[in-house]
């Protein structure tokens, strides 16, 4: 008996893992702040919200004359796309997609955003790509990447306009 | 997703009820395959460990997620924002040029009107035919392919369906080939981007806003001030531009200067072989979409050319024109207004003409938002004094009501009545209907 309820004790702890590997959608923290990403030697280090939204929309292209902005947004389902489609874009899903559809038609952009399917792989290509910029959850940024600051405060801080 | 079943069957297990420990000879024993189910799995984690290690260790490049698409297949957003991989190369390595990407547009579309007759003025997608039925609209594809960091082309062609485009005589129906822009653009940064090619004119919204994706815009047709086939503005323009965009305070000033051919013998026509006098048009395009009122965009334009019209003097136009626009859905709302003055050459009194348009419509709430009313007010007013309009521009009024379904993300069908109160004829009223879509 005790040795069936010990067993259990210690497979407790190998179920929670194991259910955190088949569900990894439900450990994401609901709330937690969302993180503008860049390469650290990129020389930006604070945007305005109204700046961050030019970026986004694609409306800012380029970081400096000799380097172009590369938008990198979390596939539909990511909770971080979420979060900047409902702050930033304002939009739904559809009118986010109809929005840049429209906006290479009008030749106001040559492509739109490089689509990313998890945060390591956005911090991988961030890391890989001059100009690259893009969003994780905050307490998921990798070491080695620069977290821009938004209206002057970082992530976790009060008023921190992305979560 | 194989161990969602064992955690599944662990989790019952370890709810307050399960965990009472019981001495069922038939539950020791799931307990008991359980177990050691989870002993297997444990025991396949530690060999896909070690198999990962040694595939790492084989590797040169960081391990790459198998469940994942790679970076290196980080993709530009298709439609459905799907995967659709590019060649598997490495991370770093520099993006190989030239990147085309092809995007397509078309319409089918249903009229069925009181007119019996020709509509004289109006442009052919307005749909004004004199018998009802259905009738291809335009096939569009348009092209945009990066030819380095800096350098873009975009091109934009359609096949259009026209009662006279097939050969013989009497003319039959057939379809029209046309390239509507051709752009090659280099960009110096934000602010100074020059292009050379044929463009939509920029001297109103919505000519550079919906160019021949019917799908983009809400209702089934243009307003007639900037009908593909009109002759109001000029919605063609063959040159050079100079664009950018400058924060100005958080206002976000944006500007196009123009230099190129003016219109063509035929006022619908643009120049494009050359231009019919030594004459360039001009023009100045400005608009503004401030930060702190996410959707309005308010702009004016100037636009200048001297004209050779086939059948009226030749003249020196003016166009000036505004518009203020609210971009979101709830509301959308679009108006713009169009000065054209005409002033013969050989002297005598200058005529000015006028159109405008308004139009709102709003994405109800309900059912999953897929709906979408709208109504639009047109004037054109073309005083008889005009040689230059008033055989080609007609001078109306007009409601339009409808309503937008969007039955996916990438397809509407779109229904609307339309009334048309004519100077010079008879009032014309009809119904209209459209799928559009994008692919």
């Amino acid at each position: 008996m005790n040795t069936i309820k010990g067993t259990f004790s210690r497979r407790a702890a190998l179920v929670m893992a194991l259910s955190a590997v088949c569900f990894p959608g439900s450990s994401a923290p609901q709330g937690t702040d969302i993180a503008i990403v860049v390469r650290p030697d990129l020389p930006v280090d604070n945007l305005s919200f109204a700046e961050l939204r030019r970026l986004f929309l694609g409306d800012r292209q380029y970081w400096t004359s000799n380097l172009r902005v590369t938008l990198l947004v979390r596939a539909p389902g990511a909770r971080e796309r979420d979060v900047v489609l409902k702050d930033i874009y304002q939009m739904s899903e559809a009118q986010f997609k109809q929005y840049w559809i429209a906006k290479v038609f009008r030749a106001e952009a040559a492509s739109g955003p490089r689509i990313v399917y998890s945060n390591e792989m956005a911090a991988e290509l961030v890391a890989a790509m001059p100009g690259a910029v893009s969003f994780v959850e905050a307490d998921q940024v990798p070491k080695g990447l620069k977290v821009i600051k938004i209206n002057g405060l970082l992530p976790g801080q009060k008023d921190y306009p992305l979560h | 997703m194989k161990c969602i079943v064992p955690v599944i069957a662990l989790f019952a297990m370890l709810a307050p009820g399960a965990s009472a420990q019981t001495t069922d000879p038939a539950t020791k024993e799931l307990i008991e395959k359980l177990l050691s189910r989870i002993d297997s799995l444990e025991k396949r984690v530690a060999e896909l460990e070690k198999g990962t290690v040694a595939a790492t260790a084989a590797a040169t490049p960081a391990p790459v997620k198998a469940a994942q698409p790679s970076a290196a297949q980080a993709v530009h957003m298709s439609h459905e924002a799907a995967p659709v991989p590019q060649a598997a190369t490495p991370e770093t390595a520099p993006p190989v040029y030239p990147v085309l990407k092809i995007e397509g547009f078309g319409d089918l579309d249903f009229s069925a009107t009181n007119l019996h007759g020709t509509a004289g003025g109006f442009g052919a997608q307005t749909l004004l035919a004199p018998h009802s039925g259905f009738e291809e609209g335009q096939f569009t594809l348009h092209f945009s392919s990066a030819l380095s960091p800096k350098v873009t082309v975009f091109g934009e062609t359609t096949l259009t369906a026209r009662s006279d485009a097939g050969t013989g005589t009497p003319p039959a129906p057939g379809f029209n080939a046309e390239v509507e822009r051709i752009i090659v653009r280099y960009d110096l940064n934000d602010y100074f981007k020059l292009s050379f090619g044929r463009y939509h004119t920029p001297i109103n919204y919505w000519n550079t806003a919906f160019h021949h994706g019917q799908w983009l815009q809400t209702t089934i047709s243009r307003p007639e001030m900037t009908q593909f086939g009109g002759s109001f503005i000029p919605v063609h323009f063959v040159g050079t531009l100079v664009e950018g965009e400058t924060p100005a305070g958080g206002l976000n000033l944006n500007y196009d200067f123009g230099l190129g051919n003016g219109r063509g013998q035929v006022l619908s026509r643009g120049g494009d072989f050359s231009d019919i006098n030594n004459n360039r048009a001009w023009l100045t395009n400005l608009f503004i979409k401030p930060d702190a009122l996410y959707g309005l965009q308010l702009g004016g334009s100037v636009y200048h050319d001297s004209l050779n019209p086939l059948n009226a003097p030749a003249a020196r136009e003016w166009i000036q024109s505004g518009h203020i626009v609210w971009q979101k859905e709830t509301p959308e709302f679009i108006a713009e207004f169009a000065n054209v003055s005409h002033q013969p050459v050989s002297g005598g009194p200058t005529s000015n003409s006028q159109a405008f348009y308004v139009q709102t419509a709003y994405r109800l709430p309900w059912f999953q938002k897929l709906w979408k009313p709208y109504y639009r007010f047109e004037l054109i007013h073309v005083p008889r004094s005009d040689a230059i309009f008033r055989s080609v521009v007609p001078d109306f009024h007009a409601s339009t009501a409808g309503i937008r379904y969007d039955i996916t993300t990438f397809a509407a069908f779109k229904f609307e009545y339309r009334h048309y109160v004519r100077r010079d004829g008879p009032g014309i009223f009809g119904f209209f209907g459209q799928t559009s879509f994008t692919f």
